[in-house]
């Protein structure tokens, strides 16, 4: 194999065509770089936006309107206390005479600061939040604390009337009635009976 | 013998000079001090929540229907569930105070300078992991301070600008506290920050063993004694008294304080008197003080510049040709931290 001499030495292509050569390839190999790093982003980030996607909640359907009562029923004198399914208990009192849903209202108890319940203090005649200590007067209007400063107030369920009959928008189970899967207790007690 | 150890060679090539190389890290000679200690012990106590963290979940339920139940069950019912449990909570509480020292240790003696700036961010990204998961731990009790601690720090987060929503939509499973909320609790802190803690960890361990531990001189040594001793096993005897000294003492509070378990959770009534664990006394009283944004905005500046104290401190020193002002500014954060935290715990509201 080595034997074999040809007279005719390699000859080297000319400098401009080899500039035009490394230039191409250099070219080349940083495109299917860049090709390559796209498409390993592109892909790996779909998969990430998919996975960004399942774990935002999808949108929950926990309120619904519900039937409180008759509005002849609620009185200035006579307000009406419901109970949600999901265990909220609404105190609806009437704020002027007429029959429409904004002569009602229903007080949230849930304090506009940070969530926590309020409750109505008698002796103070207002209702106070434990958590952050603020204060609403009867209204829901903030009087004292965080949310006196920020001048909230607690927010109202929205009402509704169609014909004499009065609705509430609030949620429909709780944390706990939520779930159906078995107990750690009923569980348990099965291990030890078997 | 000799056919074994070729055997072991030829698969495991490391040969015991390498491996000395690896362990016997030169120990700066302030480090037979116990206050120097104080990086160690969260690594050991990290692995004592690791360990009872593992047995406790053998019966944990995260749902809100069987959550409490399962903690009961550990409490009561199963066989030193009451020690593990204890033991998982006072490690917890230990670990948090242990961070809490070990950074103090390091801002008072200025050990975050110029080389070592990224490991003290990792080691605020510690903290910060730490205090997630000492959170999200005590969220999966279930218990009424579990329930509405969790309302108020999700809600909290509802208040950051931009961002804050999607946050806490994220971390509750939905708008408010619900069915997949107590998941997604356990899978943070059982998983996602446990692995990063543990990567963290491993970088802060690397940064520390790639430029050495900080030099510092103390009066009382002298001059012809050597300046380090050997990691391997000088210091790692110190380290193993440390740990039977913790494991002494977290047995003892244990068996004399074991973790309790307070009301169930009840979404329709917050209780009177309501407090996080200490670690967010601080954050709670500041909570009471300002108003919600100013104190969501205060606490995130705050956070933020104890990420970027050294570049902070490297201009202080410029601006005031002084090198003991962030020492001045830590004592004054130390009062305040203490000062709150007193007062949240001795104030009922």
């Amino acid at each position: 194999m080595g034997d074999s001499h040809h007279d005719e030495r390699p000859v080297s292509p000319p400098v401009e065509k080899r500039e035009a050569d490394g230039s191409r390839r250099d070219f080349l190999t940083a495109a299917s770089a860049v090709a390559m790093a796209g498409g390993v982003a592109a892909s790996y980030g779909t998969l990430a936006v998919m996975a960004g996607r399942y774990l935002y909640p999808s949108e929950d359907h926990n309120t619904a309107w519900q039937f409180v009562g008759l509005v002849d029923d609620i009185t200035r004198e006579k307000s009406l206390t419901y109970e949600s399914p999901g265990g909220a208990r609404v105190v609806i009192a009437r704020q002027s005479d007429g029959n429409a849903a904004a002569d009602f209202v229903a007080l949230s108890n849930v304090c506009p600061h940070l969530g926590c319940k309020v409750h109505w203090e008698p002796q103070n005649t207002r209702f106070f939040c434990p958590c952050h200590n603020g204060a609403f007067d009867a209204t829901g209007k903030a009087t004292l604390g965080p949310p006196a400063e920020a001048n909230q107030s607690l927010k109202k369920y929205p009402l509704d009337v169609v014909g004499n009959q009065l609705y509430i928008l609030a949620p429909l189970v709780s944390v706990v009635q939520a779930e159906s899967r078995p107990s750690v207790a009923r569980r348990s007690d099965a291990a030890r009976e078997a | 013998m000799g056919r074994v150890q070729a055997w072991i060679a030829e698969r495991i090539p490391v040969t015991g000079e390498q491996i000395r190389e690896l362990t016997n890290e030169p120990v700066p000679n302030h480090l037979k001090r116990w206050w120097f200690c104080l990086g160690g012990t969260p690594a050991y106590l990290f692995l004592v929540q690791i360990v009872t963290g593992i047995l406790l979940a053998f019966y944990y339920q995260a749902t809100p229907a069987s959550a409490y139940e399962s903690i009961r069950y550990i409490t009561h019912e199963v066989n030193y569930g009451w020690y593990f449990r204890s033991l998982h909570k006072w490690a917890a509480t230990f670990m948090i105070a242990a961070v809490i020292l070990h950074q103090m240790r390091v801002y008072f003696t200025a050990a975050y300078r110029r080389p070592r700036e990224v490991n003290w961010v990792i080691g605020m990204c510690l903290l910060m992991a730490a205090l997630l998961t000492g959170f999200t731990g005590y969220s999966l009790v279930f218990e009424q301070l579990s329930y509405w601690g969790a309302t108020v720090a999700s809600n909290l987060s509802d208040a950051v600008p931009v961002v804050g929503p999607i946050v806490k939509q994220m971390l509750l499973g939905g708008e408010e506290y619900n069915a997949h909320t107590l998941s997604r609790f356990y899978i943070m802190h059982a998983a996602i920050l446990p692995a990063a803690m543990i990567l963290l960890l491993v970088v802060h361990i690397s940064l520390i063993r790639l430029h050495g531990v900080t030099e510092l001189r103390f009066g009382d040594e002298k001059a012809d004694e050597p300046a380090h001793f050997n990691f391997f096993p000088e210091h790692l005897y110190t380290e193993i008294i440390v740990g039977l000294v913790l494991m002494v003492l977290l047995s003892a509070l244990a068996t004399i304080l074991p973790a309790e378990l307070g009301p169930k959770a009840d979404p329709q009534t917050t209780p009177e008197v309501i407090k996080p664990e200490w670690f967010f006394y601080v954050s709670f009283r500041w909570l009471k003080m300002f108003s919600l944004t100013f104190a969501v905005l205060s606490t995130g500046f705050i956070v933020a510049a104890m990420f970027v104290w050294p570049w902070i401190d490297s201009w202080l020193i410029r601006v005031t040709k002084s090198r003991d002002v962030s020492i001045y500014i830590g004592i004054a954060a130390t009062i305040l931290l203490i000062g709150l935290t007193v007062v949240e715990a001795v104030l009922e509201h």
